[in-house]
């Protein structure tokens, strides 16, 4: 380039790092906010019309600009500012949200703030200052405490849902990690998952004592709390000697892909294991052969993004650098946009299964619409969980859909239980179950 | 005066608990600040506040009942779309009343006689997608995809297409607005019937109302519905394409195509506009601010000034491009007509047709006014020009001239003219001056700049539309005509003699540069002494 004197005027370079433990590290990208909301519209290049415009399911539901990663963004900055102070609705306002990356790839359409991190730090900050997080979320951390899973289940009972004639091997390259709610609550996802690596011919194993990944501890901000179950389980994944972890729970993919490497301060290539969602897994093996998808499943049917698995599942890389002029920072920042996301494996499963009528919502990929399950939101704010559901289901019904498949055992059973409520006439599935279907028949 | 809790419980009895809030944080969120269009600059930080109390309606009868409680009361209050305009849209008073619209999102489309019904919560992406699906299409203005159409249209709502749709007042139909004491005038067709296709109605054409200049910024009222004209678009679609941040509309290139020229000179510049305007082909016209290329091309901000950093004064002086967009609205033959006699018109000027991307990335659906920000930080139009196309190409060096004083804190631009277009097929010309800066910078010398290109204007007598709701009334108003500040002051009196719209706009301007010391040394003009406190 040109003499940079030439360019650049001179200003004292700022430090900074992604460490969520201390909000300071986010009020340049909280100062930068312009207010455009491309946080909440659907990618205008996408915007469907007149009806389904937003894909943020919090500004949605509640309206008031608080509730927009733009008014969360002021609400951290004056409190960075030590003009505002935390009350009964800043708590509402930070925890009434699914964190579902939606507002983090939109603002890096165009601004590259960091919009996800400066939510996580601000649900730091609150347990930090003794305030956070929500009741509902303390018992669940309790219940993780006790019995190593999010529902206080018998922590024996983990393995129960193995289903007959399939037995794990001690010692396999691949290790499927369950999680909790395919174990306890959902076992037909892990069922399903299990009889695939028996038809791909894939030995796997189990974890020798699986426990929660952490996923509501992270996501509510009790960060230390999480960071010991991330050291935890990384060390007994790496005793295993697997070479794969392989999840079919978007939330644990996103915890073991990349939470657990900004938990630890490393990044996703040096936790020493390669971590896989099952559709990526099962999509190599159709292509290669090693799996035939040969029995119809006929149905018209939609996909589902889930969030931990699109938008919010690039690598982890930590950063330490320099802001000066104009914001430029030092050394140069690969940013995690949610480009790399795992958006086209599920569907080109879904469209190599016989029979199947895929068809998109309105509002899909990197615009997809969050269930309003995940990341603490179904245990604190069940009413806005299900009314997420609902507004999802009504873009099923507009696209004259019969089945509804996802990726993950919370978009499952949150969109299960809005059918159920409702009345309605939608097949809710798992890809797992799909897959299954049509290598069993 | 505070909202007491009385008057809390009347507005809430008008919306409902869940619309209403006064609670610190949901008003902190209502923040025009810190970032953002005009943000950090002074008039941000001296003339805005945060609203006492935040109230969503969700139609034109209860935005009348909380004006009505406003006006009894003594209450101000703002009108609020979508809060992207920065701190001209936010209150400026303390314990004002923000109204926000955005519940009054409604939309119909009438297919048959080309228009489409909005309300102020409705932005121009939706609309632009109904419409292209009903063979139609619209101008998303400059103001970008995620404006208010209303506010847009009312301020601005301008764009490349605007060559062939036209200036925005000619699009604005029927509309329906609740004035200051909650009394509702309609305009056009609307005065007599449901009807909104019209946009003169009987007697005389209220749009002024609307527009002031360019705008008021809800001091003369609140518009709770608008119709806006729309035109016979070409019937294939625009399929978008790739994931975000590099999605982009494919074009059908039969039907629609970006053809970008290379030519010589500015007058080769100027002439190719007018020639393509006047043969009356081309759905836009346009040559965007260099850096706008530099944006496009750099995959953040650190590789822009890479990139930019690489240009010279004199790379920038020489280098002339002419954007044009072909659409062939009525068959693929319209299309092949239409680009033979372009490249008739180019090729004895010298233009060279440079490899060009079968698609859209800004100006069809997804105007990219929020990609403004990236590069910098800091950023605003500083002001647009309408006038000839020979008279307003020279507005943009004139301005660049003047922003070698300012520069820093203003970005290192190399003497760029700006953006530079046709509009009406080439009746008129366009001229738009955009600077950038670091928000983190002492910007007093940005605050400087903005009322020093207003002297210039009024020096060069250029026409600016900036020049009205953007700079003090009392510099500017004398010099439309001997009394425009007063006939202006005068309708504000009539219409709201209380001044509980919006306050203190249209004097805001005025009463900053009274408060801030960085700009009193600038002040050599007339205004009165009782200005609003």
């Amino acid at each position: 380039m040109a003499n940079e004197l030439d360019v650049r005027y001179y200003k004292p370079k700022e430090e900074f790092k992604f460490d969520i433990t201390d909000m300071e590290n986010f009020v340049y990208d909280m100062s930068r906010c312009i207010k455009c909301k491309g946080c909440t519209w659907v990618e205008h290049t996408y915007m469907p019309g007149a009806k389904f415009m937003t894909r943020c399911p919090s500004a949605t539901k509640y309206e008031f600009d608080a509730y927009g990663a733009y008014g969360k963004m002021r609400i951290g900055h004056a409190m960075a500012e030590g003009k505002l102070d935390w009350n009964e609705k800043a708590l509402e306002v930070i925890y009434a949200c699914t964190l579902c990356g939606a507002c983090d790839v939109g603002c890096k359409r165009n601004l590259d703030l960091e919009i996800e991190l400066s939510l996580e730090s601000l649900r730091v900050k609150a347990v930090q200052d003794g305030v956070g997080p929500m009741p509902a979320h303390k018992k669940v951390a309790e219940k993780i405490k006790s019995s190593h899973n999010c529902f206080g289940s018998s922590h024996e009972k983990r393995t129960d849902w193995l289903p007959e004639g399939i037995t794990p091997s001690q010692k396999a390259d691949v290790l499927y990690f369950a999680g909790c709610t395919a174990s306890y609550i959902n076992k037909e996802i892990a069922q399903s998952t299990v009889r695939i690596f028996k038809a791909a011919g894939t030995d796997f194993m189990l974890m020798p004592d699986e426990w929660c990944c952490g996923n509501i501890l992270f996501s509510v901000g009790l960060y230390d709390d999480a960071k010991a179950l991330a050291e935890r389980n990384v060390e007994e994944m790496r005793k295993t000697g697997a070479k794969t972890l392989i999840t079919s729970c978007a939330e644990g993919y996103r915890m073991w892909k990349v939470d657990y490497p900004k938990l630890l301060n490393i990044s996703t290539a040096e936790l020493g294991f390669e971590v896989l969602h099952l559709v990526e897994y099962v999509d190599e093996m159709v292509k290669s052969g090693a799996l035939e998808l040969k029995n119809p499943v006929n149905t018209r049917m939609t996909y589902h993004d889930a969030c931990s698995l699109t938008r919010l599942s690039e690598p982890w890389t930590p950063y330490e650098g320099k802001r000066g002029w104009m914001g430029c920072v030092e050394p140069r920042l690969q940013r995690r946009r949610g480009q790399n996301g795992v958006y086209a494996q599920p569907r080109d499963i879904l469209n190599a299964v016989p029979g199947v009528n895929l068809v998109e919502m309105p509002r899909m990929k990197e615009n997809a619409f969050c269930c309003g399950a995940g990341r603490g939101t179904k245990e604190a704010f069940p009413d806005f969980a299900a009314w997420a559901a609902q507004h999802r289901l009504e873009e099923v019904k507009e696209i004259g859909a019969e089945t509804l498949v996802s990726t993950c055992p919370w978009c499952k059973n949150n969109f299960a239980s809005a059918v159920k409520a409702d009345g309605d006439d939608v097949q809710v599935l798992d890809i797992s179950e799909v897959i299954c279907a049509s290598i069993e028949g | 005066m505070a909202i007491s809790k009385e008057i809390y419980s009347v507005m809430e009895a008008v919306v409902g608990s869940e619309n209403i809030s006064d609670d610190p944080v949901i008003c902190e969120s209502y923040r025009s600040g810190p970032g953002g269009y005009e943000n950090g600059l002074g008039y941000e930080r001296v003339m805005t506040t945060i609203p006492g109390c935040v109230i969503m309606p969700k139609n034109t009868e209860e935005v009348q009942k909380i004006v009505k409680v406003c006006y009894r009361n003594d209450i101000p209050y703002v009108p609020y779309s979508t809060g992207f305009y920065g701190p001209r849209s936010h209150p400026h008073v303390e314990d004002a009343l923000l109204i926000d619209l955005k519940r009054m999102n409604d939309f119909v489309l009438d297919e048959k006689h080309f228009y489409v019904e909005v309300g102020p919560g409705m932005v121009y992406s939706p609309i632009q997608e109904e419409c292209m699906n009903h063979g139609a299409y619209v101008v998303i203005g400059g103001g970008g995809a995620q404006a208010s159409a209303i506010a847009n249209l009312i301020g601005d709502g301008w764009s490349p297409l605007s060559h062939r749709i036209g200036l925005p007042h000619r699009r604005i139909l029927g509309t329906e607005m609740v004035m200051p004491d909650g009394e509702i005038v309609r305009m056009g067709s609307l005065a007599t019937s449901e009807d909104p296709f019209w946009g003169e109605g009987p007697g005389p054409d209220l749009r002024g109302l609307l527009r002031g200049y360019t705008g008021l910024r809800g001091c003369l009222g609140i518009v709770t519905r608008m119709a806006i004209k729309t035109l016979p678009f070409q019937p294939e679609r625009l399929e978008p394409t790739g994931i975000s941040p590099n999605t982009a509309l494919a074009l059908p290139e039969k039907r629609i195509k970006w053809i970008n020229f290379t030519v010589p000179s500015k007058e080769a510049q100027v002439t190719a506009m007018r020639e393509i305007g006047h043969a009356e082909i081309g759905g836009a016209v346009t040559k965007v601010p260099l850096f706008w290329r530099a944006i496009a091309k750099a995959e953040c901000k650190e590789e822009f000034w890479d990139l930019w950093g690489k240009e010279t004064e004199e790379s920038i002086a020489n280098f002339f491009i002419v954007r044009v967009l072909l659409i062939g609205f009525t068959s693929e033959e319209q299309m092949e007509y239409d680009e033979k006699v372009l490249m008739d018109i180019m090729e004895p000027l010298g233009g060279i047709a440079r490899r060009t991307k079968p698609s859209d990335e800004s100006w069809i659906k997804n105007a990219d006014s929020a990609g403004m920000w990236l590069m910098c930080g800091g950023y605003v139009s500083v002001d647009y020009v309408i006038e000839t196309l020979t008279q307003s190409v020279e507005h943009g060096p004139s301005y660049a001239e003047v922003k070698k004083k300012y520069t820093p804190p203003l970005m290192p631009d190399y003497g760029d003219p700006g953006w530079f277009q046709s509009f009406e097929m080439g009746h008129q010309g366009y001229s738009e001056f955009l600077v950038y800066w670091d928000p983190d910078d002492n910007t007093d010398g940005v605050d400087q700049f903005y009322l020093d290109t207003s002297k210039m204007n009024i020096r060069n007598r250029t026409y600016t539309s900036l020049l009205g709701p953007h700079q003090p009334l009392y510099l500017t108003g004398p010099k439309y005509g001997p009394n425009y500040h007063e006939f202006l002051l005068k309708v504000k009196d009539e219409f709201d003699p209380k001044w509980m719209s919006h306050p203190p706009v249209p004097l805001a301007h005025d009463v900053f540069v009274e408060r801030a010391p960085w700009m009193q040394s600038m002040k050599d003009w007339e205004s009165p002494e009782d200005l609003p406190e």
